[in-house]
């Protein structure tokens, strides 16, 4: 009894991740494997308080992109790149880096949010761009 | 209340009674002895990076990552680092078989522990190790090829039964297939897949690569014709599909094992997919029939060639399939199959050949071979 509601319930979660990788921006466990050819690219400025759009190339207070945002592709995002695992699941990380460097430079006391103007390429589509914004920074001068 | 309502709580209860025995009939966990063995190395491939990091005094936060629960335990630095190493110790010992049941929980508890950390951490190959690391972890596959044996063994105490019940092996095999099929069907359903545009524009996107490597032009030529893709993407798709499912069925599994092998080999050639190559290739030894030592190989001690085989067999057969004894002098070499089959010469080096891991691959193909083949009927 007990290892069949073991091996039922396995089985079950594996078909429902799989099933979930359709719709879901992280397909884990969905092992949709080299599912698109998509590239994308982005232009990333810290918008300050007092409006100017500064590219983050250029380190900050201290802190660099390219030191903070290491993984996923997210490296040098102003270079066109593949989107490994799919171009939703691609410009999900980068909601959540662009996030997440909003949320963790406490030295920056001028950045009010983060922007990304992201255009990609869904296989061999045209190119559509469009814009990501990081969470307001509360605080900034 | 009718016969045929009466019948089919019992029919029902008939089924779940066959999958119960299914599940419970105790089979030899040899080929999960052998994976367990094989998986040390994935898992030590696959910490390599982080505790790269962690020694240089960097670990996941120090940059973007993206936890997926807050409640989710995070520990010091120090500690992350510690627990990473006892990892990466812990794999050894499985692999080597010593205090198997503990290492083997211990490397993917701190495997999946790191996975889960962050939305950053997945990767589909990472996922495969650790499904494969949880099934190792409940199956007893420390009672072959191991140093646990070894101790006992010298302690003058008995050996412990190798065979367990199958569940853990089935579920594997779930899993395995499932890689296979969820892959493929994705891409099935996909126009732009099954149609060639992705493998087309990939290839197209690495143009510069491609004239990188020693390809003659006309081979460039073909790999960037999209119209090449038109087929080549209906092949990959079907591969996939076709490992799933062929692995199931004893008349198409070596061909499917066969493909898969190749399918790896190409995408090692073509991607960098971490150790999925490795590891994919590793889990193919969980479809060999759950039974050990039911083949024979007969070899003629007198003669050297056959001595030499008989040795290569006992070295090579990881997978206990053969027990090889000495025939009367002047015998040819002979195999006797599972089914009580004998054949002998260049038909039974073939059949051997293709049941150890290590050559089976080169093996099998000869298998077709119509000599072969009237020599196994």
């Amino acid at each position: 009894m007990g290892r069949r509601v073991v091996v039922v319930a396995v089985v079950a979660l594996q078909l429902g991740f799989a099933a979930q990788g359709y719709w879901s921006d992280h397909k884990q466990f969905a092992f949709q494997m080299f599912p698109e050819s998509s590239t994308w690219r982005a232009d990333v400025v810290r918008v300050t308080a007092d409006g100017r759009r500064i590219p983050i190339e250029h380190p900050w207070s201290g802190y660099r992109w390219d030191e903070l945002v290491r993984d996923r592709g997210l490296r040098y995002p102003s270079i066109r790149h593949h989107a490994d695992a799919g171009l939703a699941n691609q410009l999900a990380f980068l909601q959540a880096a662009l996030d997440w460097v909003a949320h963790n430079t406490p030295r920056d006391a001028e950045t009010r949010y983060l922007e990304a103007t992201v255009t990609s390429w869904h296989n061999a589509d045209p190119a559509r761009v469009g814009v990501i914004l990081s969470d307001v920074r509360e605080g900034a001068r | 209340m009718n016969t045929a309502a009466l019948g089919a709580p019992s029919r029902l209860r008939g089924v779940v009674a066959g999958f119960d025995g299914l599940l419970g009939r105790a089979v030899s966990m040899r080929a999960l002895a052998l994976l367990r063995v094989l998986a040390g190395p994935a898992v030590l491939l696959h910490l390599q990076p982080f505790l790269s990091d962690g020694w240089e005094g960097r670990t996941y936060r120090d940059a973007f990552y993206e936890p997926y629960a807050a409640w989710y335990p995070e520990l010091p630095g120090a500690v992350y680092v510690g627990l990473l190493s006892l990892a990466a110790a812990a794999a050894v010992a499985m692999s080597l078989g010593l205090l198997t049941r503990l290492a083997t929980a211990t490397t993917f508890v701190i495997v999946a522990y790191n996975l889960f950390l962050s939305t950053t951490h997945f990767h589909n190959n990472r996922a495969y190790l650790v499904i494969v690391l949880g099934l190792l972890a409940v199956a007893p596959c420390g009672r072959e090829l191991s140093l646990d044996v070894w101790i006992r063994r010298r302690r003058g105490r008995p050996a412990l039964d190798p065979s367990a019940p199958a569940w853990p092996l089935w579920l594997l095999r779930f899993e395995c297939a499932a890689v296979y099929g969820a892959s493929g069907l994705s891409k099935l359903v996909d126009p732009d897949w099954f149609g060639g545009t992705v493998t087309w524009h990939r290839v197209v996107q690495a143009r510069d690569q491609l004239d990188g490597w020693i390809l003659p032009d006309w081979a460039v030529s073909v790999l960037t014709d999209r119209s090449f893709h038109t087929g080549a993407a209906k092949i990959i798709v079907l591969t996939e599909v076709f490992i799933a499912v062929g692995l199931w069925w004893r008349g198409t599994r070596y061909a499917a094992v066969w493909v898969a092998v190749a399918f790896h080999i190409a995408i090692e050639v073509s991607a960098s997919v971490q150790v999925f190559s490795y590891l994919a290739v590793a889990v193919l030894v969980i479809w060999a029939v759950p039974s050990t030592r039911d083949r024979v190989l007969r070899i003629d001690p007198t003669v050297r060639r056959q001595r030499r085989l008989g040795a290569l067999v006992r070295r090579l057969d990881w997978l206990a399939r053969f027990r090889v004894e000495p025939a009367t002098p002047g015998s040819r070499l002979e195999a006797v199959d599972r089914d009580g089959t004998t054949i002998g010469g260049a038909a039974a080096l073939a059949l051997t050949l293709s049941r150890l891991p290590l050559t089976a691959w080169f093996a099998l193909p000869a298998l077709l071979l119509p000599a072969v083949r009237r020599a196994g009927r």
